[in-house]
């Protein structure tokens, strides 16, 4: 048995090895992770108290009569046993049925298409602007002398530490309040991005500024650049082809995982903003423990994640040579 | 520092500019500050509103305030209230109620139609009354509102005649509210779906287009022809459109309002409130609800408030009047009664609701509660004086939360240990539902006194199957019971008003309430906007006087 053990890890090794092997591999975990998603998103939601019916019908000042609170009931299935309920909802989810919204009155997957692109543009511009400014500060720090690295430093702690609704409020009041320059709402322009886009981008910056720092520091007295050193090469060449490659490295593997805190940090954002997105929808379907909608975000954010991870082990073998010989 | 220098420089010739063209065209200003102008066409507001998104834009479908403020816009009752709490004509123009009080014939206001196209008629009425008691619509605010009607019929093509299985002396304010809005029978036979989608009505505007989770716009109603008889203009509206947002964090709302983005934002709080009334380009409205005061409701059903002295030691050891002055900075009056201001018969009882942490000592001992455990609470027979109490944090502002930590702390000194338990909406109906609370706070807006049946008849007490029930304070009293019941049939008005009054005195002396404030309902509005004002009736603004300057 251990031998047959120990064989399966290194058939998976191997496979992991190869591209396509990757990708079957990852497929086949994605599959048992989002069925894990789907479960425990359900039984969390249901266990929360309070019954969708009510929340349907019964806004503020409302009171719900027993007839309306029945014929909601029967129409969602909600006076099955939640186990049946369960079963049922996993049952459409394997045919791809994201099922309809117990509030919106609306399928959830065109609902969740329509939001799916408002978060996303959100995501990939936070994410490229967080990169551009981790780079500017971990390549000015690490050159800059001892002041700029205790200035780089400190910046990247404190803006790592920023939470997002504190910071989107100090940049309503500094941007649009005090100044008056940008939008404090989405609006049909691209002007309504600036503030929420660097709400995320800011601490993002932070936590990758201080990975990118350190590791272009320990690149930086690597044999690697002492050779090219004496190889004469210039230093604008070692910094930005050598040991930036290197450096960039655990940057990207973190990249997947700021992928998801991205996410996260649209449901505060997007609400702050007053922006459409996956973030608010996931917000208030909770609210009113609109089952289909909240297991339908997760699912699409962990299907997200998922890809990103991939995405960013596929760059990282681009970036690092040694994991594609190997 | 240069450039400061240069705006400091350049500022001063502009004002030395201004001075000298002031001198020159001899004073002129007064003259030329433009006097008032008569209202301009055209234009979109922009509302933004901290309420939920609504899940469906028909009133009749649940019934809850956010979707009563968006559609105000675009749909229309038979009859509405003015300022002073008289009913007044809308779309009905005349109606007449039989000897028994059991028929009312409604005569619908000539040349009116939906923006469908059809006309108003007493088939639509018909067709709206079935709409609400159909319980495929899930109606509740609306269903509820109805009860007593057993029958419609349509006496001719303008006059419809509604039957009740009793008389209701709350019809014609019932009637008044935008959950019992007329709709196009047309509209009404689509599926609900496309219902919710875009409701057809009679009002100035209409719904376009719907982006879920995004904005509303709706446009103006070019035929339209029928305001209620207290508005300010007759014809269509002045603005081309309202965009109606949804912008739930109460500092963006307030920031877009003061960057331009908006023109009207809802829900205000009182520290934003307070902000603009030093300025003077924001407009502030304040319109509180009708129906119910905000109240805490103390839970006669079981222990500890189920002794008379105990609640009132309770009332007797909250400091309300000292922490609404803090929390709300002067833009919550302190009420006395159970009715909100805005009701005619509001009986307030001041006297009733001093702050006499003494008293309420003496009132704990003599109910047996004499000793204190090592907290500094009460104790009897092993059992401390604990008082649990489920703040609903989407019903609560956040000063109304702070309010009840006030309370909870002045009470502490009295010996009560009151248990605040945030919760969200649905987990709130849970614990109301499982009797699991001794204090609670909910909202209750309708027109008209009949709000005190619904809070107060042991009929709405615990027992209806879905859980929710109204009565909080589980008020059981037959003596109340009867003069509600009476009043809910009596039409003469000075009776109605004798049986209320008696009804509102022993519900305040049984201290089943704490009284706190009007339900508060503050709208402000930027510059540009003119003319808007909040419909008597359940004090959802109204654009349709309104123009941009």
């Amino acid at each position: 048995m251990p031998d047959a053990a120990a064989q399966a890890r290194s058939t998976l090794r191997a496979l992991r090895r190869s591209v396509p092997g990757l990708i079957l591999v990852r497929l086949v975990g994605a599959g048992f992770v989002l069925w894990m998603v789907a479960t425990l998103t359900f039984f969390a939601v249901r266990l929360i108290p309070g019954d969708p019916a009510e929340a349907i019908l019964g806004g503020p000042g409302s009171q719900t009569s027993p007839a309306a609170l029945a014929a909601v009931r029967a129409e969602y299935g909600l006076d099955l046993p939640v186990f049946t309920q369960y079963l049922a909802q996993l049952g459409r989810l394997v045919t791809g049925d994201l099922g309809r919204s117990y509030a919106l009155n609306q399928d959830v997957a065109p609902l969740l298409a329509g939001q799916l692109g408002g978060t996303l543009l959100l995501a990939v511009l936070a994410l490229a602007v967080a990169w551009l400014l981790a780079l500017v500060l971990a390549t000015w720090s690490t050159r800059g002398g001892r002041f700029a690295w205790f200035l780089g430093s400190g910046l990247e702690i404190v803006s790592a530490a920023l939470p997002h609704f504190w910071l989107a409020t100090a940049l309503i009041v500094l941007f649009s309040v005090w100044l008056g320059w940008l939008p404090p709402v989405s609006t049909a322009g691209p002007a309504g991005l600036v503030l929420p886009v660097l709400t995320l981008a800011v601490p993002l910056a932070g936590f990758l500024g201080q990975i990118m720092r350190e590791s272009l520091l320990a690149a930086l007295e690597s044999p690697f650049v002492l050779s090219a050193r004496a190889r004469g090469e210039g230093e604008r060449g070692i910094r930005w082809v050598h040991a930036l490659r290197h450096a960039a490295l655990p940057a990207i593997s973190l990249s997947g995982w700021a992928f998801g805190s991205l996410i996260s940090g649209a449901v505060v954002v997007e609400t702050i903003f007053a922006r459409p997105g996956l973030g608010r929808t996931l917000l208030n379907a909770v609210t009113v423990r609109d089952v289909p909608v909240v297991v339908g975000t997760v699912l699409v954010v962990a299907l997200g994640y998922i890809l990103m991870t991939l995405l960013t082990d596929l760059a990282q073998r681009l970036a690092d040579p040694r994991l594609r010989t190997r | 520092m240069i450039a400061s220098g240069h705006t400091h420089r350049a500022s001063r010739t502009v004002a030395g500019l201004v001075a000298a063209g002031l001198l020159l065209t001899g004073c002129a200003s007064p003259a030329e500050s433009p006097t008032i102008e008569g209202p301009v066409t055209g234009g979109t507001l922009t509302y933004a509103s901290g309420d939920a998104e609504p899940t469906c834009l028909d009133p009749h479908v649940g019934g809850n305030y956010p979707q009563a403020l968006v559609s105000t816009q675009y749909l229309e009752s038979l009859v509405s209230r003015d300022a002073d709490g008289k009913i007044i004509p809308w779309l009905a123009d005349s109606w007449t109620e039989s000897a028994d009080g059991l028929d009312w014939e409604f005569t619908l206001a000539d040349g009116v139609s939906f923006t469908d196209g059809t006309p108003l008629d007493a088939s639509a009425v018909q067709a709206n009354i079935a709409h609400l008691q159909d319980p495929k619509t899930g109606s509740s605010t609306g269903y509820l509102a109805l009860q007593k009607v057993t029958g419609t019929e349509a006496v001719a093509p303008n006059v419809v005649r509604l039957t009740l299985g009793e008389p209701d002396s709350a019809l014609l304010e019932s009637l008044s509210q935008p959950w019992l809005a007329i709709e196009s029978k047309q509209a009404l036979a689509r599926s609900q779906e496309e219902n919710c989608a875009a409701p057809v009505g009679t009002g100035p505007f209409q719904v376009k287009t719907w982006v879920k989770q995004d904005s509303i716009t709706l446009v103006r109603n070019d035929g339209y022809s029928s305001p209620p008889a207290d508005a300010a203009h007759s014809g269509p509206a002045y603005l081309d459109s309202i965009v109606w947002r949804f912008i739930p964090d109460s500092a963006s709302r307030y920031a877009a309002l003061q960057s331009g983005d908006v023109d009207v934002i809802d829900n205000a709080q009182p520290d934003t409130i307070v902000q603009t009334e030093k300025g003077d380009s924001i407009r502030h409205l304040d319109a509180p609800r009708p129906g119910a005061s905000n109240r805490i409701e103390l839970n006669s059903g079981r222990a500890p408030f189920n002794d008379p002295l105990v609640r009132e030691a309770f009332i007797r050891s909250a400091n309300v009047d000292d922490a609404v002055a803090s929390l709300f900075q002067g833009t919550a009056t302190r009420s006395y009664a159970a009715l909100s201001s805005a009701e005619s018969l509001a009986v307030p009882r001041p006297e009733l609701f001093g702050y006499e942490p003494k008293d309420a000592g003496t009132l704990l001992d003599s109910a047996g509660w004499t000793k204190r455990d090592a907290g500094g609470y009460r104790v009897k027979d092993g059992v401390r004086l604990t008082v649990t109490f489920p703040v609903s944090t989407n019903q609560s502002i956040p000063a109304e939360q702070s309010l009840f930590e006030q309370i909870q702390a002045t009470a502490k000194k009295t010996g009560f240990e009151v248990r605040l338990v945030p919760m969200d909406l649905s987990s709130w109906y849970t614990a109301l539902g499982e009797n699991n609370y001794d204090a609670v706070s909910a909202p209750y807006t309708k027109v008209g006194p009949d709000v005190l049946r619904i809070l107060f008849h042991s009929a709405g007490i615990v027992p209806a199957p879905s859980g929710y029930f109204a009565n909080h304070a589980q008020v059981n009293d037959p003596a109340i019971d009867a003069l509600l019941t009476e009043a809910g049939q009596v039409t003469d008005a000075s009776k109605r008003k004798a049986l209320y009054t008696d009804a509102q005195n022993q519900v305040l002396e049984g201290y089943y309430i704490l009284p706190l404030y009007d339900q508060q309902n503050h709208f402000l509005l930027g510059a540009k906007v003119t003319g808007a004002r909040a419909l008597p009736t359940v004090s959802t603004p109204t654009f349709y006087d309104a123009w941009l300057k």
